[in-house]
């Protein structure tokens, strides 16, 4: 059963995950919260709908000259970064008298995960040297659409969510899986553990790989990243937190 | 051809398709970029980038969940936000910026399909449809508002609600 003080609890935070401004614990201390509640999980997209039609507000402005030449140019160079496809025509120039109608290259969407992040850096990188940066922040905000996007699909076979324990079965926090475009782990833990930065790495049958760092302070904290591994083939996430403290969520029994 | 035909084409790697969709809603996604990050060098990147995920991400476009230009436009406020986080120097008064979207001196720029939005979020406190604007538009939150605003805490995270919250009651009526 629902706590129904829990909905009073996050329905500030819920009205800013709606908005897509929550901070990452905000969005966790939600996340798990709907799993259980069908009223919030419908409170959250209805306010989602209206936070959405805000953004109609902006004004109309013409873009520069060549705006659509060098979209399109700049699609077709990732395209043809695919194996899968064959490689297209050159792209159009961006110029103001270039016919739109001409581009008749296969334009598919390569289904290679964290590709489009690290192109999209080093656009950024050209304009301020900050990709780095940006590439975190922009990880970040995938995780937020993703969060959002999982809403729909909460307890079915895309999401998924499991404890975090210490070496005593103590339970200090959850992990958060995400099947999708792209794939994605977030693991929070509480304020019961010590500050401190832990190494997440997910655990597969091919091996370990590190996933992200958790900074955790005295109110407990949060990370996550977008995932290669389908989340199926994922049999432990692991902490190693400071002075060699393990925590580990168990997913091995999960299916 | 419907918006979501569109999606669909470019799906399936119908460049045709990305060309009219890019063509049709490229004022738009730009006159948001412009309204977030404020210089036009970077909007127009911004919006650039915005239609790359569009393009990466149409197979997952789901009509029944979203408009396609309202789709479209969450990708782009998160592409233009990842940007305002690295580069704070572009974010001067967000607060200003948001008054602005709701002034009647925008309208002859205004989209026929946000008379509605844009006529409710008039109808708010002018302190909530900042509250929301800056929350939704530019991704602060609600500590970041109480801080520019030198507000509570706690008043921000009202604000923010509350105003979402009326907004939804005023297009459920509109709705009829």
């Amino acid at each position: 059963m629902v706590d129904p003080n829990r909905c009073g609890e996050v329905a500030d935070a819920l009205a800013e995950v709606a908005t897509g401004a929550a901070s990452g614990p905000d969005r966790a201390r939600v996340l798990a919260h709907l799993a259980d509640c069908p009223d919030c999980r419908r409170e959250l997209d209805e306010l989602t709908r209206v936070a959405d039609e805000v953004l109609l507000v902006a004004p109309e402005h013409d873009p520069p000259a060549g705006f659509e030449g060098a979209v399109l140019a700049r699609i077709a160079a990732l395209a043809s970064e695919s194996p899968a496809v064959p490689p297209p025509s050159p792209p159009p120039a961006p110029a103001t008298d270039a016919e739109p109608d001409a581009v008749v290259t296969p334009l598919r969407p390569r289904r290679r995960r964290r590709a489009l992040p690290y192109a999209a850096a080093a656009a950024i990188a050209a304009l301020g040297g900050a990709g780095v940066v940006w590439q975190a922040t922009s990880d970040d905000r995938d995780l937020a659409a993703g969060y959002r996007e999982t809403l729909d699909v909460a307890n079915g076979r895309y999401f998924h969510a499991a404890p975090i324990v210490d070496d005593n079965g103590e339970q200090v926090g959850h992990v958060f899986l995400y099947q999708g475009e792209p794939s994605w782990v977030f693991t929070v833990l509480d304020d019961t553990v010590d500050p401190g930065t832990y190494d997440v790495s997910v655990v597969t049958e091919d091996g370990t790989q590190p996933l992200a760092e958790c900074e955790v302070d005295r109110t407990g904290g949060g990370a996550g990243s977008t995932v290669d591994a389908d989340i199926y083939q994922i049999e432990r996430i692991d902490l190693v937190g400071p002075g060699g403290t393990t925590l580990a969520a168990d997913l091995s029994d999960d299916d | 051809m419907s918006d979501e035909a569109l999606l669909a084409g470019m799906a399936a790697g119908d460049a045709d398709a990305m060309a009219a969709f890019v063509r049709r809603h490229q004022g738009r996604v730009y006159g948001l970029a412009l309204s977030v990050v404020g210089v036009p060098a970077i909007a127009e990147e911004v919006a650039q980038e915005a239609f790359v995920r569009a393009w990466r991400h149409a197979g997952n476009y789901d009509a029944r969940r979203a408009q396609a230009s309202t789709w479209l436009l969450t990708i782009t406020r998160n592409v233009a936000i990842d940007v305002l986080r690295v580069r704070r120097e572009l974010t001067v008064e967000p607060a200003v910026v948001a008054e602005m979207l709701i002034s009647t001196t925008n309208d002859s720029d205004r989209v026929a399909d946000s008379e509605r939005i844009t006529t409710a979020l008039r109808a708010l406190p002018r302190e909530q449809a900042t509250a929301v604007l800056l929350s939704v538009h530019f991704g602060l939150t609600a500590r970041e508002i109480s801080e520019q605003q030198q507000i509570p805490l706690g008043t921000a995270k009202t604000r923010i609600r509350t105003g979402l919250s009326r907004l939804r009651a005023m297009l459920e009526v509109s709705h009829g």
